[in-house]
């Protein structure tokens, strides 16, 4: 938490991130329900998400946070209701699936990176065997995004050699090469150690200044009053309270949202 | 308070137990009377066993003789070793015409010079090196050993295999002298190195065309004599089947163990229902069934020789085997290392070939080099059936006129042999498994 609260006054010096969101809707979700056998995970979920907006989900554990951003691209099937991606509708269709796999990228918890490949591997893969291009370009490339995420002396290396901050940051990098239009990020930095955080939420907040579409689920509140459009909080599988992250953590509005908030700040 | 402790506390030295020869003896060999005791009784048992062998097997041996009796007259309590050595070339390449051993050895030197850039560091696409041997080899392999007409699928095959062994050798040399593919100096020589991907394709695929066109001509022109495989045996026809067995079990048992995995019930049901029934029965039904039932279901009049339908059995028997070993690597994957190739958009053949398989096989090297080992050895009980493999040919020394009756050097000799084919190959296996984890620590 230390942390995050440091990150949070760096950022605050500066003001609130400037919203690059625009009227052009890249996600849109409309009364979603999914279960896990007869375990109801997602409860008529509503979510709209603009062209550049970000929006940080927080909540108890278990109550659907990985789950739901699974969801969107397509890691796990909903049942009931729609989930529209930058214009195509998630379903059974097997193309559909394909062409949002590349369009959204994703950051897991825990990096899964490909261990048995070096960095630069991890990262030109997709472009060369998806994007099918050439390993002259996809290098240049991986080394640009490396470059951006601050770790191009690493590239020979293998996961297994670097810290978890450094792996993070490698899992962004390897995401951000497929050219994704919306990132998602899963709880992004619960698994690193303290004084890894700040590098890995720096490289985020960099990544919501280009105007990325970004949903993360993360408790660093600090990094959420700097970078989200909009806060959401779940429990239990709904959607209990969206709001500005202003209000949000300043004016709860729902007493379950107060008591989360109080349990964790 | 606090307490404080005000210097650093510097490293000492291991006490001498932990580090000196003498030390280790005191501590594992002399720690108390009991274990003394049990020392000294082992080394007088090892001491027995050794002396006894070396008297039998080298110190009373014969070595130079014409038949057993004149073993006898030299000595009777050593081994008989001349016999073994009279059999020498029986053991190992079997009733294979004496003038045409060379083919044989001439097929190992191919192999063995096909799959060497492997082990060379500085030479490149490892993996396309391994694949053309499993793809090809076989073919050039296969007419150099048993010769006579080619037809013309052989005689493309052939051409392929030759500009394959060329290809793969040449790129050995640039690999070794310009740490190079051979794709990267020959776009360099022919100076393309600017030029686009395609036009640089292209280029290559009109090389590899026009390299296939001299092979085809050259291998026209060139034949060797037929030899039946009837005449095939000892160590090489063993080598032979257990070396298809192992080139194909892997690929084989990959593909169960995917359909064993799979989506869709039929491919699953299919595949764990052919897996279950060949682990449930021994090797030996298996080569029984095959050689007896395999011709019941083939059309009329078409006949397969034994060999093959025993290689036909040794292949489904250790591609089922293998299957399991796949499966189980398979699982030890992490459901995260699915999920990060699926966000890079890759499909599932991608996801298999490129992030799962790799991993898994890697796992999987002590396993799989187990079943190559089990193989190996279980291969000889073709010799039951009816092939003289090597154990076939080292049990009929003991048949032939003038070594009637000498059954115990063959089956030591052979042994011996089995023994360091395999050791060597556990040996590599664990050097090899240090190797791969050293290069990507999870
Ligand atoms: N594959 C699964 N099968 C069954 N239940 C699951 C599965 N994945 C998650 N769950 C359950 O769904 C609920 C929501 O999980 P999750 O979305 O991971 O929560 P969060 O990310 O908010 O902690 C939890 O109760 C969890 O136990
Ligand atoms: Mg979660």
């Amino acid at each position: 938490m230390l942390q995050g609260e440091n990150n949070m006054s760096d950022q605050q010096s500066l003001g609130q991130l400037a919203s690059a969101a625009s009227s052009e809707v890249m996600i849109e979700i409309n009364q979603m329900n999914k279960w896990y056998g007869q375990f109801h995970v997602l409860k008529d979920i509503n979510l709209t998400v603009h062209k550049g907006e970000r929006i940080v989900i927080c909540g108890p554990s278990g109550s659907g946070k990985s789950t739901l951003i699974r969801c969107i691209n397509a890691l796990e099937e909903h049942q009931e209701g729609d989930i529209i991606v930058d214009g195509i509708v998630l379903g059974k269709n097997l193309k559909n699936l394909d062409h949002i796999r590349t369009e959204v990228g994703m950051v897991f918890q825990n990096f899964n990176l490909f261990p048995h490949l070096t960095i630069l591997e991890n990262l030109t893969l997709g472009p060369m065997w998806v994007r099918k291009m050439g390993r002259a370009e996809a290098n240049e490339i991986a080394m640009q995004y490396l470059e951006r995420v601050k770790i191009p002396e690493q590239a020979d290396k293998y996961p297994g050699q670097m810290s978890g901050g450094q792996q993070q940051r490698v899992a962004i990098a390897r995401s951000l090469c497929m050219s994704p239009k919306i990132m998602l990020f899963d709880e992004p930095t619960s698994a690193l150690d303290p004084e890894m955080i700040k590098e890995v939420l720096d490289v985020m907040v960099d990544l919501a200044d280009t105007g990325m579409t970004m949903i993360v689920v993360t408790h660093e509140m600090g990094f959420a009053r700097t970078i989200a459009d909009e806060v959401i909080f779940m429990d239990e599988g709904d959607i209990v309270e969206t709001n500005k992250p202003a209000d949000f953590f300043g004016n709860p509005e729902h007493e379950r949202t107060q008591k989360f908030l109080s349990q964790i700040l | 308070m606090g307490i404080v402790k005000a210097e650093k506390t510097p490293a000492r030295v291991a006490p001498i137990f932990e580090t000196s020869v003498v030390g280790w003896l005191r501590k594992n060999l002399f720690s108390n009377t009991f274990n003394t005791i049990l020392t000294f009784i082992t080394l007088y048992i090892i001491y027995l066993t050794i002396s006894g062998v070396f008297t039998w097997g080298y110190v009373d041996a014969t070595f130079v003789a014409d038949n057993r009796r004149e073993c006898y007259d030299n000595s009777l309590t050593g081994a008989c070793w001349a016999g073994v050595i009279d059999w020498f070339d029986n053991i190992f390449y079997g009733r294979y015409p004496r003038d045409q051993i060379w083919r044989i050895n001439f097929g190992g030197l191919l192999l063995a010079l096909w799959m060497a850039p492997m082990w060379m560091g500085p030479v490149k696409g490892k993996v396309l090196i391994g694949i053309s041997v499993v793809a090809f080899y076989p073919f050039l392999a296969g007419y150099l050993f048993s010769g006579g007409d080619k037809g013309m699928f052989m005689q493309v095959m052939i051409a392929l295999a030759l500009v394959a062994f060329i290809i793969n050798m040449a790129n050995m040399v640039i690999g070794l002298s310009n740490k190079q593919s051979l794709r990267q100096f020959l776009i360099r020589v022919l100076g393309q190195s600017t030029a686009p991907d395609k036009t640089q394709r292209n280029i290559l695929l009109i090389l590899a065309v026009a390299a296939f066109g001299a092979a085809f001509f050259w291998q026209s022109g060139w034949g060797v004599e037929g030899v039946s495989w009837t005449k095939w045996g000892g160590l090489f026809l063993t080598l032979v089947i257990s070396g298809i067995g192992i080139a194909s079990a892997l690929p084989g048992g990959i593909i169960l163990a995917l359909g064993r995995r799979s989506k869709l019930p039929v491919l699953r049901v299919l595949s764990t229902g052919f897996i279950e029934v060949f682990r449930s029965v021994p090797l030996i039904t298996v080569l029984f069934m095959a050689t007896t039932m395999f011709p019941l279901f083939m059309p009329e009049g078409f006949v397969l020789n034994k060999l093959v339908q025993v290689i036909i059995a040794v292949v489904l028997f250790n591609a089922c085997y293998m299957a399991e070993t796949v499966r189980a690597g398979l699982q030890a994957i992490p459901k995260g290392q699915f999920e990060g190739a699926h966000t890079i958009g890759l499909g599932y053949w991608g996801t298999m070939g490129l992030i799962i398989m790799p991993q898994a096989l890697k796992h999987m090297i002590p396993n799989i080099v187990g079943s190559f080992i089990g193989l190996l050895k279980d291969t000889t009980l073709v010799s039951i059936i009816g092939l003289f493999d090597i154990l076939g040919m080292l049990r009929s020394i003991s048949k032939d006129q003038p070594w009637l009756g000498l059954h115990k050097e063959p089956l030591v000799f052979g042994a011996i042999l089995f023994f360091i084919i395999c050791f060597s190959m556990s040996k590599y296996s664990r050097h090899l498994e240090v190797k791969l984890s050293a290069g990507s620590r999870h």
